[in-house]
């Protein structure tokens, strides 16, 4: 019941406050009359018993106030007040409000856009189970490096651990998939067992893998993705008819995963990774691990049990060579996701906050401006009795007014630009479907729309509450000598401001300068007028299989050539810049009559340090090097001798012959390279090739081993056609030429120039990015710089004048006034210079060819600033020269 | 003497008011007038002071309002006491009484 009246009364007091004003009026009136009547009993005459009442009660509108203040409702309706005061107050200004909403939004809008970005891909948690407790497992080299795990470590990590429920290893790649509708180059993962029970999936339909399904020999079956059984089988809820041809075997799929689980990203097929039986080298480096860990183990405690079961294998391993593992390494999988996005993710974080700096400190002048002119209005409301605390409420209302406005603007605008950003992000960034405009992030923007506004209220309050008032009437809002020291933090404000921008900018430069670098790179190939054209043929590895692999690719390679403007074709295992990358190893240094009869001998031979060497392990066609114009430097490319039975040749890498065969000719030297494609026949070393940057413009380019495609042939390869004219013509017709060889053959087509392009993306985003702050936090700065001194100037419209009366020359106005300016403007690159010594060496891992502290980018981006800001103060002081004496001390 | 204690101790003025109005309804002059009587003239509780408990208090809904006529036919705002405010006073008066008797004992403490 009392709480009911409590509502009661709260509601009736919040809305019909008439009936309840009206109510207490005629009560404090009605005791007025109780009092006089009291009076005239005692004696008194009716005037006097009025008067003597009057002074007992002390004021109607007193007591009524005080009544209205004890009124639980009473905050809420002076807090309503306080927004229709404040409201009216931003209409009547609409431009300054204007500015005011649009820079908050740009720069609430800015960083929630970000923000959701740096939540969706670093914060927000993966879409299993209990993901923290999905660990990511691997091998630390010899080097210090995260590796993969080889088969018979993982068999070790999981048959000896104590800390996971659940462990499992897995790998991805594209393979061709025919069966379903058409043949298909699709991204499938081969996993272990307990594969699903590590993020506690389970089929929607089917079932999942059991250990009789991932033996050796055991007859094949596929899990598939929700999106291709949608797309591919119809849906339909009965598999037992649904068979899916991959690398030429049938697989029986034997269960449908539920809509969302992607994981490796972009899988839709998941098959049992040892049918054909385990690698048994404990360097072959060739599964991913993933582990849940057992209630009650902590990351610490599983890191531990994994490393010293590692530190064993190393201990006891029978071939001790650098590509055993040293150590083991436990991270929650989704560091080990975003492990390498975190720093330059949280670099852009930090740069747009600088620039709702940069914003924040252009609505603070602005708000410090407008409070100084109603320095009056303050006075009177003080005088009248408002309490500071009041005083202070109505500009911290006022600032949160304009922060929700321009944050709900800014939001709207976010929503837009985070689909903008998603589509400008690099490939390589993940989880990029999982970055949206959600609650949290709305609930981010919401707290930085409220952090600002109290930021700026609570400054804007204090700097101008904090000096006597009476001061401002006595004034008589003529409004000069109370404002010096405003227009003093004013300018600091600006000068701050300038420091922070020229931090931004610097970042950028250096930035911009980097990818000018990167640029200037030489690839060590040809990019323009080359199509690619990925194909790969069903898989097998014995011989016969890779005879015919090799007749495929040279009748192919043939009809491409026959293309109308195909001018060059050739094929390689993978084509530099791509993601994918080339396998490395070890190879050895051995003649003739060394030749190891198998890989277990290969094995032993590893023992003699001195003949091994390292390199990448490309295949490539002849035609390879000439499309892509990668220079012969000595000796010869592969030709027309080098058939399948004529002794297999090599050409090397300029950096491997200078690092492995320092100061002599390794023409004619054999090496074996077998343990890569199972082919143990030695390799001759007929020429040497330019280097090529293959894992990136900004990667040293790397000593690699290039064989022979028609002596050494692959299923997997790239082709490549320099082709004079367009692409998309070039494209179809090696379409159609594919299809007539074998229509089961997927392909799918890109050019160079794409590779290349989508190589430098992350740079690219990040560039963009910086420099989008950067530049808008110029403008902001100039705007900020402009404003402050134009206010200045016409504050000081009399003083000017007096002095322009008393015999000041335009020359000496412009002296003044333009000092004052450089003196900020000083303050502020210096401040700028310091913080950016500071803090560029936080952006080192995104440079490239560039010191942090780039000498060039440092002056240039000083000089801009100088110029920019010093523009920006000259318009108004060239305005202040113009002062007329007579005009300003009327002024008023 | 003013209503200084009052602010001097939160609640006492709550106090008095319930206590005012135990026997029976009263207008805000009334009870003012009441006080003073049964506080033997020491607390003169001025409308500054009364209007705002007052209306506090019927917010709480110890106390509930209709308007009537005086004694002189005048129309005035009675108070009565509601079954919360009956509750209220005793647990007020309680309180008080701890507090009395506890200021007494440190009082006679030497």
């Amino acid at each position: 019941m009392p709480l009911l009246v409590k509502v009661r009364s709260f509601l009736r007091n919040l809305f019909s406050p008439q009936s309840r004003e009206d109510d207490l009026d005629q009560e404090v009136r009605s005791h007025l009359d109780l009092l006089a009547e009291e009076n005239i009993r005692a004696g008194m005459s009716p005037e006097e018993a009025q008067r003597a009442a009057r002074m007992e009660l002390g004021g109607i509108e007193v007591v009524k106030e005080q009544v209205r203040d004890d009124r639980k409702s009473e905050w809420l309706r002076s807090v309503f007040a306080d927004v229709r005061y404040g409201a009216r107050q931003l209409r009547k200004n609409p431009g300054t409000t204007a500015i005011m909403v649009f820079t908050l939004a740009l720069a609430i809008g800015g960083t929630t856009a970000i923000f959701s970005v740096v939540y969706g891909i670093l914060l927000r948690p993966l879409p299993y189970a209990e993901p923290n407790r999905i660990m990511a497992i691997s091998e630390v080299t010899t080097r210090g490096h995260l590796s993969r795990l080889a088969d018979p470590n993982f068999d070790d990590f999981r048959d000896q651990n104590r800390s996971f429920q659940a462990i499992a290893k897995y790998s991805d790649g594209v393979v061709s998939v025919s069966g379903a509708s058409q043949p298909m180059r699709l991204q499938v993962a081969a996993v272990s067992t307990d594969f699903l029970k590590v993020f506690r999936v389970q089929p929607i339909i089917g079932r999942d893998f059991t250990g009789s399904d991932t033996k050796k020999g055991a007859a094949r079956v596929v899990l598939v993705s929700n999106g291709y059984w949608k797309e591919y089988l119809g849906a339909s809820p009965d598999l037992s008819e649904s068979h899916l041809k991959i690398d030429n075997a049938l697989y029986s799929v034997i269960g449908v995963l539920p809509a969302g689980f992607q994981f490796p990203r972009d899988v839709a097929l998941w098959l049992p990774a040892d049918l054909d039986g385990e690698n048994t080298s404990r360097t072959s480096h060739n599964f991913s691990c993933v582990g849940r860990l057992r209630d009650g183990v902590t990351v610490v405690q599983a890191k531990g049990d994994i490393s010293s079961i590692a530190r064993r294998i190393h201990d006891t391993a029978s071939d001790q060579n650098e590509y055993l593992l040293k150590d083991g390494a436990v991270l929650p999988l989704q560091d080990s996701i975003t492990g390498e996005t975190r720093s330059p993710l949280l670099i852009l974080l930090g740069a747009v906050g600088f620039l709702l700096l940069v914003a924040c400190a252009n609505v603070a002048n602005l708000l410090l401006a407008q409070a100084s002119v109603r320095e009056r209005e303050l006075a009177i409301r003080s005088a009248l009795g408002a309490p500071r605390r009041r005083l202070v409420r109505q500009f911290l209302t006022e600032a949160l007014l304009l922060s929700l406005v321009g944050g709900g603007l800014g939001v709207l605008g976010a929503i837009f630009g985070v689909a903008g950003l998603v589509g400008l992000a690099p490939e390589s960034l993940p989880r990029l479907d999982s970055v949206s405009i959600n609650i949290p992030v709305l609930l981010f923007a919401l707290l930085l729309s409220t952090t600002v506004a109290v930021g700026l209220g609570a400054f804007t309050a204090v700097r101008t509450t904090s000096r006597d008032l009476r001061n401002a009437l006595v004034e008589g809002g003529r409004g000069q000598a109370g404002t010096q020291s405003g227009a003093k933090v004013g300018r600091l404000i600006v000068a701050a401001q300038m420091a922070i921008t020229l931090v931004l900018v610097i970042g950028a430069g250096l930035l911009g300068r980097s990818l000018m670098k990167v640029l200037e790179v030489n690839p060590g190939f040809r990019v323009e007028k080359i199509v690619a054209m990925e194909v790969s043929l069903p898989g097998a590895d014995d011989p016969k299989a890779k005879a015919t692999q090799a007749i495929f690719f040279s009748n192919l390679i043939g009809r491409l050539q026959q293309i109308p403007g195909v001018q060059k074709v050739g094929a390689a295992s993978s084509l530099p810049l791509d993601d994918n990358g080339l396998p490395d190893g070890m190879f050895l240094l051995l003649n003739q009559n060394e030749v190891p009869k198998n890989l277990a001998d290969f094995d032993a031979l590893f023992l003699q340090k001195e003949r091994m060497g390292v390199a990448d392990f490309c295949v490539a066609s002849r035609g390879y090097f000439e499309a892509l114009q990668i220079p012969l430097v000595r000796g010869r490319m592969f030709d027309e001798r080098d058939g399948a039975d004529s002794p297999h040749v090599a050409v090397i890498s300029e950096s491997l012959a200078s690092e492995r065969w320092p100061g002599q000719d390794p023409i004619g030297h054999t090496i074996e390279f077998g343990n890569m494609d199972g082919d143990l026949r030695l390799l001759t070393i007929v020429g040497i090739v330019g280097n090529v940057h293959q894992y990136g413009l900004d990667s040293p380019s790397r000593p690699t081993v290039y064989v022979d495609l028609f002596q050494r042939p692959r299923s997997a390869i790239t082709l490549t056609m320099l082709s004079e004219s367009d692409t998309k013509p070039v494209a179809s017709s090696a379409r159609a030429i594919l299809q007539e060889l074998d229509p089961e053959v997927p392909a799918k087509f890109r050019t160079f120039s794409q590779v290349y392009s989508s190589s430098l993306g992350s740079r690219r985003f990040n560039l963009i990015l910086i420099g989008f702050f950067g530049v808008t936090a110029l403008l902001l700065t100039t705007a900020g710089v402009f404003g402050v001194m134009a206010y200045s100037v016409s504050r000081r419209t009399r003083e000017i004048g007096v002095r322009v009366a008393l015999g000041a020359g335009s020359r000496e106005v412009l002296a003044m006034i333009l000092g004052q300016g450089i003196r900020t403007i000083l303050i502020g690159v210096a401040a700028g210079i310091a913080g950016a010594l500071a803090l560029t060496r936080t952006v080192v891992s995104l440079l490239f060819g560039v010191t942090a502290t780039d000498p060039l980018t440092f002056t240039a981006v000083i000089l801009l600033m100088i110029a920019v800001a010093l523009l920006a103060c000259y318009i108004p002081a060239r305005r202040a020269t113009r002062v007329d004496p007579l005009v300003a001390l009327r002024y008023e | 003497m003013d209503s200084a204690p009052t602010s001097l101790l939160q609640g006492t003025l709550d106090l008095l008011i319930l206590k005012s109005l135990m026997t029976g309804e009263r207008h805000g002059l009334g009870i003012s007038r009441r006080i003073l009587q049964i506080t033997r003239q020491t607390f003169h509780v001025k409308p500054g002071s009364l209007f705002p408990a007052l209306h506090r208090m019927e917010e709480e809904g110890w106390i509930s309002s209709f308007w009537g006529d005086s004694e002189n036919n005048r129309r005035a705002k009675y108070y009565r006491l509601t079954n919360a405010g009956r509750k209220q006073l005793k647990l007020e008066t309680k309180r008080w009484d701890r507090i009395s008797w506890a200021i007494a004992q440190a009082l006679e403490a030497s």
